[in-house]
């Protein structure tokens, strides 16, 4: 890792800010090219009109991360970050939340209006619910699509390829050639890949079916 | 009997109002086919007379699930679908994507392949504007200035044709540089285009800029304050047209933007005239930068030398094994940054952009999301719109530039 | 040139002098062909691609393609152009029943005729799924000229001068039904 050791550099207005959330329960995290701060979720609401009224006068961005299927990773499921960013200092600066799936998260959208739309994809894609939220409706998604699309474990609903000849190709199969889950026809499996918890995915099968669907799931 | 004031207060309004005679919102749907939308854009209007009273858009028709299948492919493959987002500025997805993940890699980009990404990007940027005056006047019911602006795009499509070997959606650029060097003519081209572009802007100004119309259709309509903008978390050209200077390149430089010297147009008026004034002006901007670049474009790599995450020459893969392992691997399972988490903003032609990228150490992104600036400046269409008439609204949707594929992702 | 002439000389004689026999559905076909209107139904990037087949140098007017209408009931053909996600296809089979009889399809860009490179659970894999397609154009984009090649085929097509892949002639589309 060429980058080990080093942090991001804590500018003036965020070392103001990063000691006023202090004080709210939250705990700085200094990682290569970001400033954290991972706060309880029930302070978010104080927590970013502290900061706001401080200075970070842009939101740029409310999102959320599954860390499901991240190795090694210890605590809840699910983390709620907010990108704020102050126009005259030109600092940058993240909230976390750490939250569990059917755990509510306040809503910033009293403090910050901004995080309407941003707060209904978190609910789209992810399924937190954000309490206080004015208008928390589906965004992206059709109504009838069951189920939170970018979970870890919602699956990314690859239709096979059948060739005119009856030839088949099955995308997830193809794949985990690729990522090394699956020996292929070489039997290699890829180098040392860190990180990555084997996606439950067999070999192609031995004579396909033409039409048969075999995908992550087929159509969804 | 009660007249309706003329400065309308939103705030008073309910489905039934006291006085003489009573009053009942009309609700109407536009879209998602509708052709001034821009794409499939629904609004639900509430209509109060001629006045709307709210308005709430409906998206997703184009959700095209771009994080999660990014999720699934390696970095090196998902430049392929970062510029399908924003096909209107694609080099500027392209760039914001790269940017990040070449912290996430500590790559050192060559300096002839930063100059290049601006010369492009800034070339996209005023073919994506191009864009906006044409069909934002065409909303208006001017037809001739379409056929003007499209004819420009042509000749820089030309130009993108000859460097990326496509006219739009090009995945030139790569973690690590670029794909491969420009082609000769790049430069001529560029040049011809600098030559002949600003006769052309003057041509535009000349058509609408001082049309009776447009003025009157535009001036004072739609107004966002700017504590109204930094409120609805607006960004790019429409929040400098509202007053606040912000503009990445400017203020967190990133590939080379530094050593340029342009201007940041800045209007305070925050209505839709200001907008196009101050994405007219950007596009003079734009070729100035263009300019300085192409000006100091030196010879040199295009590619980060790093094995680690660009291919060996093809010349070296016939004598070299080592080379041959590398190419192997590459191509493979692609290439593995250390674990941890990078974002870059950047400036596209609709606001800050940028990727936020969580990598587990392996080949493919953990989680990738895209801070996309259409979908955030899609909330001030309420801030422009609420009071105003309805047909304004038209103008308001052209004036926001939203591209749907950058909305619904 | 009397009306008695018509019925006096004979067919080649007429033809020499310019006057052409056809049948009543043949001639409707041939204009028709000649002035497909297309409605707007933008999707995505291939739409862009859309917009520029009109502009001065590629110029779809040249084939009585130009007029992109607004509103299907005025429209004899929709280009299908970009990407069709799961919420967008009801209502694109929504405005293709809007749209008068006789009408036809072009599926323009490699996401509509086959999901393109996104293969996941957000976009209809091929819009032949939910509108019948009569003519399917690849590229990602297609370029301009592709999809001016498109609507030439398409008015072959309307003429009754195209074939299967054995070799037989399709119909013509009739006159009033379809
Ligand atoms: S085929 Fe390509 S250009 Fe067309 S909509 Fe799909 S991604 Fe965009």
């Amino acid at each position: 890792m060429t980058t080990e050791g080093a942090a991001a550099p804590l500018g003036p207005l965020s070392e103001r800010v990063v000691e006023a959330l202090g004080a709210l329960g939250g705990r700085l995290e200094r990682e290569p090219f970001e400033v954290r701060v991972v706060l309880p979720a029930r302070v978010i609401v104080d927590a970013v009109r502290t900061a706001r009224a401080a200075g970070f006068d842009l939101l740029s961005d409310v999102f959320a991360i599954d860390w499901l299927r991240y190795p090694g990773h210890q605590g809840p499921r699910f983390s709620v970050d907010y990108n704020l960013y102050s126009i005259e200092h030109g600092e940058r600066l993240f909230l976390r939340v750490d939250v569990d799936e059917d755990e509510p998260v306040p809503s910033i959208t009293g403090a910050w209006k901004a995080a309407t739309f941003l707060e209904r994809e978190v609910y789209d894609m992810f399924g937190l619910r954000f309490s206080g939220h004015p208008d928390l409706r589906k965004i992206h998604t059709p109504e009838d699509l069951e189920g939170h699309p970018l979970r870890k474990d919602f699956p990314l609903g690859e239709t096979p390829t059948l060739f005119n000849d009856g030839r088949f190709l099955d995308p997830a199969a193809f794949r985990a050639g690729m990522i090394g889950a699956s020996g292929g026809l070489t039997g290699w499996v890829g180098g040392a890949r860190k990180g990555v918890v084997a996606e439950q995915v067999d070999p192609a099968p031995a004579a396909p079916r033409p039409g048969a669907t075999r995908g992550d799931e087929g159509e969804r | 009997m009660t007249v309706k004031p003329a400065g309308y207060q939103a705030v008073t309004l309910s489905e039934e109002r006291t006085g003489d005679f009573e009053t009942k919102l009309m609700r109407i749907n536009v879209g998602p086919q509708h052709p001034s939308t821009h794409g499939v854009l629904r609004l639900v209007v509430d209509l109060d007379g001629e006045r709307i009273a709210r308005i709430s858009p409906v998206i997703g028709y184009l959700h095209t699930g771009f994080e999660k299948t990014m999720e699934h492919r390696t970095y090196q493959q998902v430049v392929t679908y970062s510029n399908r987002m924003d096909y209107v500025h694609s080099f500027g997805h392209d760039l914001a994507y790269v940017l990040s993940a070449e912290q996430l890699m500590a790559a050192r980009v060559p300096e002839r392949a930063q100059r290049i990404r601006v010369i492009l990007t800034e070339l996209n940027r005023i073919a994506s504007h191009l864009v906006f005056f044409g069909t934002g006047i065409l909303d208006m019911g001017a037809l001739t200035l379409f056929f003007y602006t499209m004819r420009e795009r042509e000749q820089l499509l030309d130009i993108f044709e000859s460097v990326t070997g496509v006219r739009m959606n090009f995945g030139y650029f790569r973690v690590g540089g670029l794909y491969q060097d420009v082609p000769e003519s790049f430069e001529h081209d560029v040049r011809a285009f600098i030559r002949s572009f600003p006769k052309m802007l003057d041509q535009y100004s000349a058509l609408f800029a001082k049309n009776d119309i447009f003025v009157n259709r535009t001036t004072g309509v739609g107004v966002i304050p700017a504590e109204r903008a930094l409120e609805d978390g607006l960004t790019g050209p429409s929040l400098r047209a509202s007053g606040v200077p912000l503009d990445f390149r400017k203020a967190q430089p990133y590939s080379g933007y530094e050593d340029y010297d342009f201007d940041v147009p800045v209007s305070t008026a925050g209505d839709a005239h200001a907008r196009f004034e101050v994405r007219f002006q950007e596009m003079r901007e734009s070729l100035k930068i263009v300019e300085q670049a192409l000006d100091r474009l030196e010879p040199g790599p295009v590619r980060d030398p790093d094995r680690r995450i660009s291919l060996p020459p093809r010349s070296e893969l016939e004598t070299s094994m080592e080379a041959v392992i590398f190419h192997f691997k590459l191509v493979t399972e692609g290439f593995h940054p250390p674990r941890g988490s990078a974002y870059v903003a950047t400036e596209s032609a609709r606001g800050e952009l940028g990727y936020y990228l969580v990598s587990d150490g392996g080949s493919m992104p953990y989680r990738v999301k895209v801070r996309v600036p259409s979908l955030v400046n899609l909330q001030s269409l309420e801030s422009a719109c609420v009071g105003g008439l309805f047909a304004d609204m038209v103008v308001n949707i052209a004036t926001m530039d939203p591209v749907m594929g950058d909305v619904d992702k | 040139m009397g009306l008695k002439d018509l019925f006096e000389k004979d067919v080649q004689e007429l033809e020499r002098d310019g006057i052409l026999f056809s049948t009543l559905g043949k001639l409707v076909a041939w204009g028709r062909s000649n002035s497909l209107w297309p409605a707007t139904f933008g999707l995505a990037c291939c739409a862009i691609e859309m917009m520029q087949s009109t502009n001065a140098r590629n110029d779809m007017a040249r084939l009585g393609s130009e007029v992109f209408r607004a509103s299907p009931r005025q429209a004899d053909v929709m280009i299908v152009a970009g990407r069709c996600s799961k919420k967008m296809a009801p209502v694109m089979r929504r405005v293709y029943e809007q749209m008068p009889d006789p009408k036809w399809v072009i599926s323009m860009g490699a996401c509509a005729s086959s999901g393109g490179m996104f293969n996941n659970y957000a976009i209809v894999q091929n819009v032949d799924s939910v509108v019948p397609v009569d003519v399917f154009v690849p590229g990602c984009p297609p370029r301009p000229e592709s999809l001016i090649y498109a609507v030439l085929q398409l008015q072959k097509k309307v003429r009754g001068e195209v074939f299967d892949q054995d070799g037989v002639e399709l119909p013509m589309v009739e006159g009033w039904t379809r």
